[in-house]
């Protein structure tokens, strides 16, 4: 591909606000099903969530790629140091981000990948295709076979051309979706009914675990 | 170790979506178990460590301690301009689950006391896991793998039967009868694996249990896209629970190796 990229695994380059820029850009959010506003935009995402959410991700995939020259100035005004700049290749601390992906993993027999991001205006030039093969291959290195990807709709043909596919155990994928007006009026034990938001969801937490006392009829 | 070379990754180890699977076969008498329950141990894996995770280490003091101590958080360092966190200002927040409960007591037969015990946080002998996982016929799988994922997981939940006799004076039979556990990011999605309840104690409500207090514990700490797997034939215990095959379109796609 024409534009000179630098993809790294390395987590320390990993920086919490141009990612969240990179996200604000694709207008993505990392709940499931996210608050939208009036004019379709996602909700921005916490930084102190993302944070965590790094730190606890097995494998972390960034790309970088050059800023775009200033076509404003002309040749003449190029300077030395424009030169030299223009020379070097690129890496995290002189790219733009401009692509992302990670992967929660145990460590030991599953894997799930999230998060696979490309900056809109180079989307569909193979940046997403090869940050979740870079994913998979970092994952199977260490011996991981079992990875799994959540997608919506448009996302599945993107994850079938990374060689994603159908369960070959036949399972179903199932979400806990579970709000408190389905369950609070047969569940007389759970008056409270309390709540969880994520995204635009608002989820029942069950009750605490119960001692009970009795005999085995 | 491992003989990896040989085996093809399509062999990949199988019970990821193997969820409260329904089995037919006889109980064994309580096999001669390896190692009794050991002693939780609250200091983070050494592997972890030195992977700056901040492993969730389940409170060991007691119960009301761990309620006063709450969950410490690390205010980010690399962040830049971003707001300190703020602790909220409601009361501190209780312990993820409780470390060890009784939900039955039973009186066999026999005059022999049957307690079942819920569990979070503590270690599960791996070799006792295989054994249950042997009762509801799932494939075996590498012990060091399935250690590594125990060790790695954000949630691990266990059942287990402990059978005293009245005029003994021993600590009783332990035996392990259930288990699940949740992976997570610890932020915003989570995944519920390998949930299994032995089949003698089936019916009881005890893997609705499991799976309950997981997801409890998940969304008390804000996680909030819990997902799972399941086997055709125990969607529709999930559903009652809560989940939903496919919400909105969205289903999970897996890995295939190519050669």
């Amino acid at each position: 591909m024409a534009i000179p990229l630098f993809t790294s695994t390395n987590p320390s380059h990993v920086n919490l606000l141009h990612l969240t820029h990179l996200f604000r850009s694709a207008n993505f959010s990392c709940h499931r099903f996210p608050n939208i506003n009036t004019h379709g935009d996602v909700e921005a995402v916490d930084p102190h969530k993302l944070r965590v959410a790094l730190d606890h991700s097995s494998v972390l995939v960034s790309v970088f790629c050059k800023p775009p020259k200033s076509s404003e100035r002309s040749a003449s005004l190029r300077t030395l140091g424009d030169l030299f700049r223009e020379a070097l290749p690129v890496t995290q601390s002189n790219g733009r981000l401009v692509g992302f992906g990670r992967a929660v993993s145990d460590n030991g027999l599953t894997a799930s990948i999230h998060d696979v991001v490309v900056l809109p205006s180079l989307q569909r030039q193979g940046i997403g295709s090869m940050i979740v093969k870079r994913i998979v291959r970092m994952l199977i290195g260490r011996g991981i076979y079992d990875v799994s990807a959540l997608c919506s709709c448009e996302e599945r043909l993107f994850f079938e051309a990374c060689g994603f596919g159908n369960d070959m155990l036949g399972s179903t994928t199932m979400i806990y979706t579970r709000g408190a007006s389905q369950s609070n009026l047969s569940d007389k034990g759970n008056q409270n009914g309390v709540v969880k938001g994520a995204g635009r969801m608002l989820l029942l937490v069950p009750p605490p675990v119960v001692v009970v006392e009795g005999e085995r009829p | 170790m491992l003989s990896g070379a040989t085996i093809p990754p399509s062999s990949f180890y199988c019970g990821r979506r193997r969820h409260h699977a329904h089995s037919n076969s006889n109980s064994n008498s309580n096999s001669n178990s390896i190692r009794l329950f050991p002693s939780p141990s609250p200091s983070p894996s050494p592997a972890a460590a030195t992977r700056k995770l901040k492993l969730y280490c389940p409170p060991v003091p007691s119960f009301w301690d761990s309620i006063r101590s709450g969950f410490k958080k690390d205010n980010p360092t690399q962040v830049i301009d971003m707001p300190p966190p703020t602790l909220s200002e409601e009361e501190e927040e209780p312990p993820l689950l409780p470390r060890e409960v009784v939900l039955l007591q039973n009186s066999l037969p026999d005059g022999t006391i049957e307690q079942i015990i819920f569990s979070s946080g503590a270690d599960v002998d791996v070799y006792e896991l295989q054994t249950l996982c042997d009762k509801v016929g799932w494939p075996r799988r590498p012990l060091s793998k399935v250690a590594a994922a125990l060790k790695n997981s954000y949630l691990v939940a266990t059942l287990h039967s402990l059978k005293k006799s009245p005029d003994s004076e021993g600590d009783g039979r332990k035996e392990l009868i259930g288990m699940a556990r949740a992976t997570s990011d610890h932020a915003f999605n989570a995944t519920i694996w390998d949930v299994l309840v032995d089949p003698n104690y089936q019916g009881q409500g005890l893997g609705k249990a499991l799976v309950e207090q997981l997801i409890r514990a998940l969304l008390q700490r804000d996680i909030g896209n819990i997902t799972l797997f399941a086997d055709g034939q125990v969607v529709d215990f999930y559903r009652n629970l809560g989940f939903q095959p496919d919400p909105e379109g969205i289903k999970g796609m897996f890995w295939y190796p190519r050669y």
